[in-house]
């Protein structure tokens, strides 16, 4: 019975699929930017493509995600507020600083890598003095390469940390505040979501690595899935099994195990054995399973508290 | 010592007419379809003649440890000097992080300002000017008692004394400042 002696009894969730959305894009721009920045400063390939759309799509998502989150408000218009009355005590309010700055470092990054991409273009292409003049300020920025993929490579953690942060200090939801193997200090949920963020964030660089060389990539995913699998058994162990029933236990079994976990795990140990390309499917199934793992927590949390 | 209102409901009494939510709705012009206060009935449970049926008044328990101040970003749900959760309507940027942080669901997005909304015991509107809440004042049953249970004359901590209370979910530690007595509930 839903209406009880004039009253609705039914109450509807305060956060929805924008919040998931918005948990998942930050995850994704985080690992984009950290698989950028750390194949840009430490790998002796120096894979050009990775770099690029790393880079790139850590600023269009953290953007993206940032928009979505203002539009969930429900005073969009006072978002600016949330900068000037901080309170050091909320996850939320330190979240907006650690988020705003990760995102101007991303686009900064972004920028340099690009200038880096079109400067190149215009030495060999032109000899006139105008091109040289762009080549030479560009050159100047590329100073602040290492600096920016350096401090970006720490908010970018810190970025994907604190999505799992800001719903474990929910100290009154069954879910989200659960804590990692029974040790209370320590909640589960921003461990889960940086390692989600990682793989996912670089699913999504490689899927614009064309056939460029990624074995390591690719080990180094295999990694973050079996790491992963581990986690979502602990949960399962730390958590009522109400919280896996109907629509969520659908979602978690078929979207974040199977789809993003376990076919991508058997697609890649297949593809690194026999030297087949099956990049592209495998990197959208652990997107996917990411989005899945986001609505699942979002949602089930709520839910069943 | 400071002040601590609280709320004191006493289940037995109340016989469900809905007059409490009518009069918070005009009180604090509350926008259609949402409530600061309601108050459900629980059952009716079991067959004839062992069934039993009784009503909850249901709003913000104004936790003593609110969950929802703690988490609210821009400081605009806070606790005032006489024990009482508020929410300053223009700090608010509406992002209801509070709202999931509250185990009663008291609080919703008020759909005319997109702030967060709840009871607020009457604080400004009322209570200030030596009233008690719009509620409280209305019941029918004589079913609420509302006042400050640190001054052991008044007539809530009158009640207390006298009867055993209970809050609701304690096992979250909120320490509500809403008690229910459930003597003479079937
Ligand atoms: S009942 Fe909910 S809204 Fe009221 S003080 Fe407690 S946590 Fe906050
Ligand atoms: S919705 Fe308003 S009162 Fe609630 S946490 Fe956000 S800013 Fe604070
Ligand atoms: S006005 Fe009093 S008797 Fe009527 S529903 Fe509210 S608490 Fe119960």
């Amino acid at each position: 019975m839903d209406i009880t002696w004039g009253v609705s009894a039914s109450h509807h969730l305060p956060w929805h699929w924008l919040i998931a959305v918005y948990l998942f894009l930050a995850g994704v721009s985080g690992g984009a930017f950290l698989t950028a920045a750390l194949t840009d400063m430490y790998s002796k390939d120096h894979n050009i493509r990775i770099i690029r759309t790393g880079a790139y799509i850590a600023p269009v998502s953290i953007i993206i995600g940032l928009v979505l989150l203002v539009f969930d408000l429900g005073r969009p218009l006072h978002f600016w507020k949330l900068l000037i009355n901080v309170n050091a005590g909320s996850v939320m309010s330190i979240g907006v600083f650690i988020i705003s700055i990760f995102s101007g470092l991303a686009a900064v990054y972004g920028g340099i890598v690009w200038l880096a991409s079109n400067s190149g273009k215009r030495i060999t292409k032109g000899v006139h003095a105008a091109a040289d003049e762009i080549a030479a300020t560009g050159k100047g920025i590329q100073s602040l390469r290492k600096p920016v993929a350096i401090l970006g490579s720490l908010f970018a953690v810190g970025t994907a940390t604190y999505t799992g942060f800001l719903l474990s200090a929910v100290t009154t939801n069954g879910l989200w505040h659960v804590p990692f193997l029974g040790i209370q200090a320590v909640p589960f949920l921003p461990i889960l979501f940086l390692v989600s963020a990682m793989s996912a964030g670089l699913a999504a660089t490689l899927i614009g690595a064309g056939k460029s060389e990624i074995t390591i990539y690719k080990k180094i995913d295999l990694v973050f899935i079996v790491l992963e699998l581990i986690l979502l058994a602990i949960l399962y162990a730390s958590i009522k099994s109400v919280f896996f029933s109907g629509t969520m236990g659908t979602i978690f079994w078929l979207g974040v195990v199977a789809i993003g976990l376990v076919v991508p795990f058997f697609l890649t140990v297949y593809s690194l054995a026999k030297h087949k390309s099956v990049v592209v499917p495998v990197s959208a199934m652990i997107v996917v399973g990411g989005l899945c793992l986001r609505f699942f927590v979002v949602y089930s949390g709520q839910m069943f508290k | 010592m400071a002040k601590q209102y609280a709320m004191i409901v006493q289940v037995a009494k109340c016989i469900g007419c809905q007059a409490c939510t009518v009069a918070c709705k005009f009180q604090n012009e509350v926008p259609d379809g949402q409530y600061r206060t309601k108050t459900p009935a629980i059952g009716p449970k079991g067959t004839y003649p062992n069934l039993s049926l009784f009503f909850e008044k249901e709003a913000c328990q104004m936790c003593k440890n609110a969950p929802c101040v703690k988490v609210c970003p821009t400081r605009a749900s806070y606790k005032n000097e006489d024990g009482v959760v508020l929410v300053d309507v223009d700090k608010c940027v509406g992002c209801k992080y509070c709202m999931t942080a509250c185990p009663y669901d008291a609080r919703f997005t008020n759909a005319k300002t997109g702030a967060v909304d709840k009871c607020s015991f009457c604080y400004e509107i009322r209570v200030g000017n030596g009233q008690k809440p719009a509620c409280v004042s209305t019941c029918v049953g004589g079913a609420l008692e509302f006042g400050n249970i640190n001054d052991s004359n008044s007539d809530a901590a009158k009640l207390l004394a006298k009867y055993k209370a209970q809050v609701r979910k304690p096992e979250f530690g909120t320490i509500p400042n809403v008690y229910y007595i459930y003597e003479g509930v079937k």
